[in-house]
């Protein structure tokens, strides 16, 4: 029997599912790699620390959960989190660590490219917001901060174009990937002259671009170390995003899917871009027929977590899990909208739709009857409203009527509801933890041809949950969202204002 | 307690024990000029404040210390007073010599120690790397202390025995709180980043799970069961990926030898390392190398 392993190489890890060819999950593995912050606005990552790492738990997930079984791989097809950018030299060799999405360091170049004519032509070719975490300003900045590594630089690429060219020796990248680098033309599919340009590169410093369906074979040394034989297919596949997208089986233009890991983001699908004015929609391409639009936010589950690790009750050492659940369980007990406390989620600065990073987190409103539980549930209802925020600006293009969420905060069940309430629409959840893995599984079989297109894959996934709205809450939830979304707007000068004392300790 | 003073060279109360350096009260009433200028501590000093408010400055860090709090300066490090005077006040204090220190991190006590060579070794590190000189409300090292002042001056049967097993106690107290002031024993992703760094700053030497879980301030088996639940690995085998991916990039550097690599990144021996490389690599480390220079 045949099967397909997908492997996300993910902010925290590297995620591992094993599918038969209808989909089941056969089984499933992780390990996780640091992200390291050598200066604030760092955040760097280990290129052969995440290639061993990877190599390492395939190697054991075949043997112990494949081959044990009988399988046989068909294909091997990769996820990868979006605009991460490594710098090789002629060899190959890596110059420095993988800078990830999370890296600011190119604040400065952002902020000039942003509000100028430049600025707006780039965002509407490549479909990329102009912020630090595009490679396209990572690029510049190395160019200007870090020349001798700009020149030594034969390829610049992304964290899954270097883990394939170990793998089959090929530098390649993915349209889908592609399109989050802020150096991609999303309407010609064709590197932008005036993005390179920009950046000060010329085409051959990047990889060459393919679709998603682009099959690469493995050097015959981890064919025999990993005892995969000649004809295993490496499928290239997407970004997190757009298949976790897919996976959600969010495909019609009335849907829109939800992803709240540490981070978050809103996304719909269609055959259009979105075209917002104020430049605060990402627009990338899964296929040539597929445009996944939406806004990102900073401030999904790691803010709780951050909560958590502060203020609620550990039973043992870093035991988060049982404090979390404990959390969840007190904020369940506090009635809808907190008694009038609001929280501004922003700890980590913010993407959409504020694209503000000297944003800050705030309580609002506690008067002397609040008690810890009001803060958690607060805390929770604060990181929800930031994502109604962001579908309600999606909702100013496209009229949503149902939702589908996923990922690890976005799936406890009291969040879900919740997110149900807050937007009024029914939420459905998937069976499978991981809708990424179960996105590149459909990818992969439909390019097999166990599926005819990728719209007929998406409709194949069952739906395991769905949360219907409470509309009294929802009324409850639209007040308190109104002075959220005042607040956020208001407290801008202020914003910069902490920021800039913060700075200066 | 009253003010005493012994001093190794002059206090037979001390002939027992060579490693005490010094073991004192004092109660310090007036300010004199220069009475606590810069020093380069020799060996480790306990301090234990009784009574009064200190200000020391400890490697270049300013410090201020109340009763109940305590001060652990290590050998090497920098030691003085705020204005180069000892505050008014009463303080408790000893001095342990150490039997050697290598580089900075390697403290070895000596034979009248009963804490094995790991063990001191584990404790040496993680006083070096908590940087945390002041160890706040410390009660249970007044305990300790007049332990110790009640066995040296009483000379009961087994007083040596006893006075050295004290002093044991003492640094593992020391140790422990430190590492919990050090971590709160709640964000594990970020108590393992540091772990991660320290691995990675030391890679030639032969960890074991013991060191490691010491660090992080938990027990050998739920330290083994964090680090599976949060990396997928086994203590030993992510150090193993450590290992790997150092020896990866210095692999693509030509002018090193692969033995001088194997040991740099800690494996017993080249063999040692090539097994392991292959094993997970598919190639042998010569083939590695040659892989990617022979592009181009």
């Amino acid at each position: 029997m045949e099967c397909i392993i997908t492997i996300e190489l993910g902010t925290n890890g590297v995620r591992l599912f094993a599918f038969d060819l209808k989909g089941n999950v056969l089984n499933s593995t992780k390990a996780s790699y640091p992200t390291f912050h050598s200066e604030p606005d760092y955040s760097e990552q280990d290129p052969e620390q995440i290639f061993i790492t990877m190599l390492y738990v395939l190697k054991n997930f075949i043997i112990e959960s494949i081959y044990s079984k009988k399988y046989k791989v068909h294909s091997i097809c990769f996820i990868a989190s979006m605009h991460s950018l490594l710098a090789v030299d002629v060899h190959g060799a890596p110059l420095g660590n993988v800078i990830t999405w999370a890296d600011n360091r190119g604040k400065k170049e952002a902020l000039g490219l942003k509000n100028s004519q430049m600025g707006k032509k780039l965002y509407e070719a490549t479909g990329t917001p102009i912020h630090p975490m595009s490679p396209l300003l990572k690029i510049l900045w190395l160019k200007k901060n870090d020349p001798d590594r700009f020149t030594q630089t034969y390829k610049f690429l992304t964290l899954k174009s270097y883990i394939l060219q170990q793998l089959t020796g090929e530098y390649v990248i993915d349209y889908s990937l592609a399109s989050a680098t802020g150096l991609l033309n999303i309407h010609t599919m064709k590197w932008e002259g005036q993005a390179l340009d920009y950046a000060g590169i010329t085409v051959d410093r990047l990889p060459e671009l393919c679709s998603v369906f682009t099959p690469g074979k493995l050097r015959k040394e981890y064919q025999t170390s990993l005892g995969l034989s000649a004809s295993t297919r490496i499928m290239i596949g997407s970004s997190d995003g757009c298949m976790a997208t897919l996976g959600a089986g969010v495909w019609g233009e009335d849907k829109a899917t939800i992803t709240i890991e540490d981070s978050g983001a809103v996304r719909v699908v269609g055959k259009q871009v979105l075209r917002d004015e104020k430049k605060r929609f990402f627009n990338y391409l899964l296929t040539e027929n597929h445009y996944i639009s939406g806004g990102p936010t900073n401030s999904g589950g790691v803010i709780f977590e951050w909560f958590a690790n502060q203020f609620g009750e550990f039973k043992g050492p870093f035991d988060l899990e049982y404090t979390i659940e404990s959390l969840i369980h007190e904020a369940s007990n506090v009635v809808t909208g907190s008694e009038g406390l609001l929280f501004l989620p922003y700890l980590l600065g913010e993407r959409a739709p504020l694209w503000n990073p000297n944003a800050r987190g705030s309580y609002f409103g506690i008067n002397i009857n609040h008690e810890r539980k009001h803060f958690i549930r607060a805390t929770i209802e604060g990181i929800l409203y930031e994502i109604y925020s962001i579908g309600k600006m999606v909702e100013e293009h496209r009229s949503i009527t149902s939702l589908s969420v996923n990922g690890s905060f976005a799936a406890i069940p009291f969040c879900s509801q919740l997110i149900a309430d807050v937007f009024n629409k029914p939420v459905s959840t998937i069976n499978k933890a991981n809708s990424a893995g179960l996105g590149a599984f459909l990818l992969t079989a439909t390019d097999m041809g166990i599926y005819r297109n990728l719209d007929e894959a998406a409709k194949s996934v069952a739906f395991y949950e769905t949360f219907h709205p409470r509309h009294n809450d929802h009324k409850i939830y639209t007040q308190y969202y109104q002075l959220f979304e005042r607040l956020s707007l208001k407290l801008e000068d202020e914003f910069e204002m902490i920021a800039n004392l913060q700075q200066k300790r | 307690m009253n003010q005493f003073f012994l001093h190794h060279s002059q206090s037979k109360e001390l002939h027992g024990f060579p490693h005490i350096l010094e073991f004192a009260i004092r109660k310090n009433s007036t300010i004199q000029l220069n009475s606590l200028s810069l020093t380069t501590a020799d060996c480790i000093r306990i301090y234990y404040i009784m009574e009064g408010k200190f200000e020391w400055i400890i490697q270049d860090r300013h410090n201020i210390l109340y009763p109940g709090d305590v001060a652990v300066i290590l050998p090497g490090q920098t030691f003085q007073g705020e204005n180069d005077f000892l505050d008014i006040g009463t303080l408790f204090w000893i001095h342990i010599k150490v039997d050697s220190i290598e580089s900075n991190m390697q403290m070895i006590l000596g034979k009248w120690s009963g804490l094995s060579e790991s063990e001191s070794l584990t404790i040496g590190r993680i006083l070096h790397l908590s940087q945390m000189p002041v160890l706040v409300r410390m009660k249970p090292i007044l305990s300790i202390f007049q332990l110790i002042h009640t066995e040296i001056f009483q000379q009961q049967i087994g007083f040596t025995t006893r006075v050295n097993q004290l002093i044991d106690e003492l640094l593992i107290l020391i140790a422990r709180q430190s590492t919990l002031q050090n971590n709160l024993q709640r964000d594990f992703p970020q108590a393992f980043i540091k772990l991660e760094q320290e691995l990675r700053k030391n890679l030639a030497h032969q960890w074991t799970v013991e060191e490691m879980a010491a660090l992080v301030g938990l027990g050998t088996t739920a330290f083994t069961e964090r680090v599976k639940s949060y990396t997928g690995f086994s203590p030993l085998n992510y150090l193993i990926n450590i290992r790997i991916s150092e020896a990866i990039k210095l692999l693509r550097k030509d002018n090193v030898k692969v033995t001088a690599i194997a040991l740099d990144t800690g494996f017993y021996s080249s063999q040692h390392f090539s097994t392991t490389f292959k094993k997970l690599t598919g190639y042998t480390p010569g083939e590695f190398r040659k892989r990617d220079s022979l592009k181009d």
